[in-house]
């Protein structure tokens, strides 16, 4: 064995091998291996047997409004900071039409679809992707009130948006937080970072997300007050819109008077969807299109 | 020339081709580094920057310095091929696994393998220096006898 390896080359030869065999199956567990936890019931199924999550009268609906008893939605695109930008207004009379939902309502790794299969698979009316949860293994996931990971993400870069039962927004730091002391919440989204906290932005012109300094397509969620809520998703990435930085997104939500805002997953997830339709451009800046993502908020029934 | 001159200067010659792969690495791994930065928007990752110091600082430094303080070590003592192909894979590991960290880093991502990459590269890189150690300190009794007998 000895005088095998001593030959030139031999161990580098049969090392190699096994390195790159490693390397491949860490990329393939990474990014494509699919891990399904837990299969949940369809939140929009759920609703169903909720006498209160049913809608009585015919909504009206146009190219960019909807509105019943429970939903109003609003949606303008506003062209600023050399983008596209897209602000959905949105009122609800009950936190209950503020729901997330699962890629093939299955909490795990890489399992993963488009917004807008997620969103009509909910018959969600209004969606937008989420915070891509299925792409790390840290970061709190509760949803629709139910808690599915407590691993917290380390500090500096551990913001979670926690929307309480009475449709609240509050940011809180994962790591100095536990999350048996969340658990009796609505939602938990962890991406971040926060961008508005009491109607303060909390971010400046060198906030990033992972150490990026470029505008880029964005998704973020806001709260005005008691369930009236502002979505804003803005292209980027192209030669018509470059994207916004996280402190031009921030200024946008206190303009229109968020006291809460918090930044999703961007890039070339960032989706909106409206009654069966996406309402933006998502681009990756190398091709066009819908990138599958693990999850979605959407307001619906 | 003696068989011996022969050997040491083959030898002297291997240990300067290993240097200047290791330069070649180090320079591939700057270039990689960029090339992925290009398609990154901006996004970088610490990690995968500096990983062209494993095979700058790991290889060609140490090689360079066994070059000059060491130039009978490959001929004089055997279990130098022990030492070489344990050394060369804990830098390769150490190097392979800073990528990928740095690939998983700017993705946003993160995998608990990573951990056993820094375990094993930083394993072989102990036993290798471990046997070079021993290869060292074994030399000087053989030098020291071999003075004594003459």
């Amino acid at each position: 064995m000895r005088n095998f390896f001593s030959k030139p080359y031999r161990w580098a030869a049969i090392f190699s091998l096994l390195l790159m065999g490693a390397v491949t199956f860490v990329l393939l567990d990474t990014f494509v291996i699919q891990k399904s936890v837990v299969v949940v019931e369809s939140p929009s199924a759920m609703a169903v047997q909720e006498t209160s999550s049913t809608q009585s009268t015919d909504p009206v609906i146009t190219e960019n409004s909807y509105e019943d008893e429970n939903i109003k939605i609003n949606i303008e695109t506003v062209q600023k900071y050399d983008s596209t930008i897209y602000v959905a207004d949105i009122q609800v009379s009950d936190v209950s039409y503020l729901k997330t939902a699962f890629a093939n309502n299955t909490y795990g790794r890489n399992i993963k679809a488009t917004t807008s299969e997620t969103a009509a698979a909910q018959n969600a009316v209004f969606a937008i992707n989420g915070d891509y949860y299925g792409f790390r293994d840290g970061g709190y996931v509760l949803r629709n009130g139910t808690t599915y990971r407590d691993t917290a993400r380390s500090a500096g870069d551990d913001d979670a948006l926690v929307i309480d039962k009475d449709g609240n927004f509050s940011i809180v730091s994962e790591s100095q937080t536990s999350m048996a002391a969340l658990s009796d919440n609505w939602q938990i989204l962890s991406f971040g970072p926060g961008l508005v906290e009491n109607g303060q932005i909390t971010v400046d012109s060198s906030s990033e997300v992972s150490q990026s300094m470029t505008s880029n397509p964005r998704t973020a969620i806001g709260q005005i007050s008691e369930l009236h809520y502002v979505v804003i998703v803005s292209d980027g990435r192209t030669s018509e819109s470059a994207g916004l930085s996280l402190l031009e997104l921030a200024q946008e939500f206190k303009d229109r008077g968020c006291t809460t805002a918090y930044n999703l997953d961007g890039g070339g997830s960032s989706t909106m969807y409206f009654n069966g339709e996406i309402v933006n451009n998502p681009t990756d800046g190398k091709s066009s299109g819908e990138r599958e993502v693990s999850d979605i908020v959407y307001f619906g029934y | 020339m003696s068989i011996l001159d022969i050997k040491r200067n083959s030898q002297k010659k291997q240990i300067r081709r290993t240097i200047w792969i290791y330069l070649i690495l180090a320079i591939l791994m700057i270039v990689i580094n960029k090339v992925y930065g290009i398609f990154g928007h901006g996004v970088h990752s610490a990690v995968m920057t500096w990983m062209f110091l494993y095979p700058l600082l790991g290889g060609v430094l140490l090689f360079f310095l066994m070059d000059r303080l060491l130039p009978d070590m490959t001929t004089r003592f055997s279990g130098y091929r022990l030492f070489y192909n344990s050394y060369n894979s804990g830098i390769a590991v150490l190097t392979i696994g800073s990528f990928l960290k740095g690939v998983f880093d700017i993705a946003g991502t993160n995998s608990s393998y990573i951990a056993l990459f820094y375990a094993v590269g930083w394993l072989f890189i102990g036993l290798g220096l471990g046997v070079l150690l021993t290869l060292i300190l074994n030399g000087r009794k053989i030098c020291l006898s071999e003075e004594r007998e003459q």
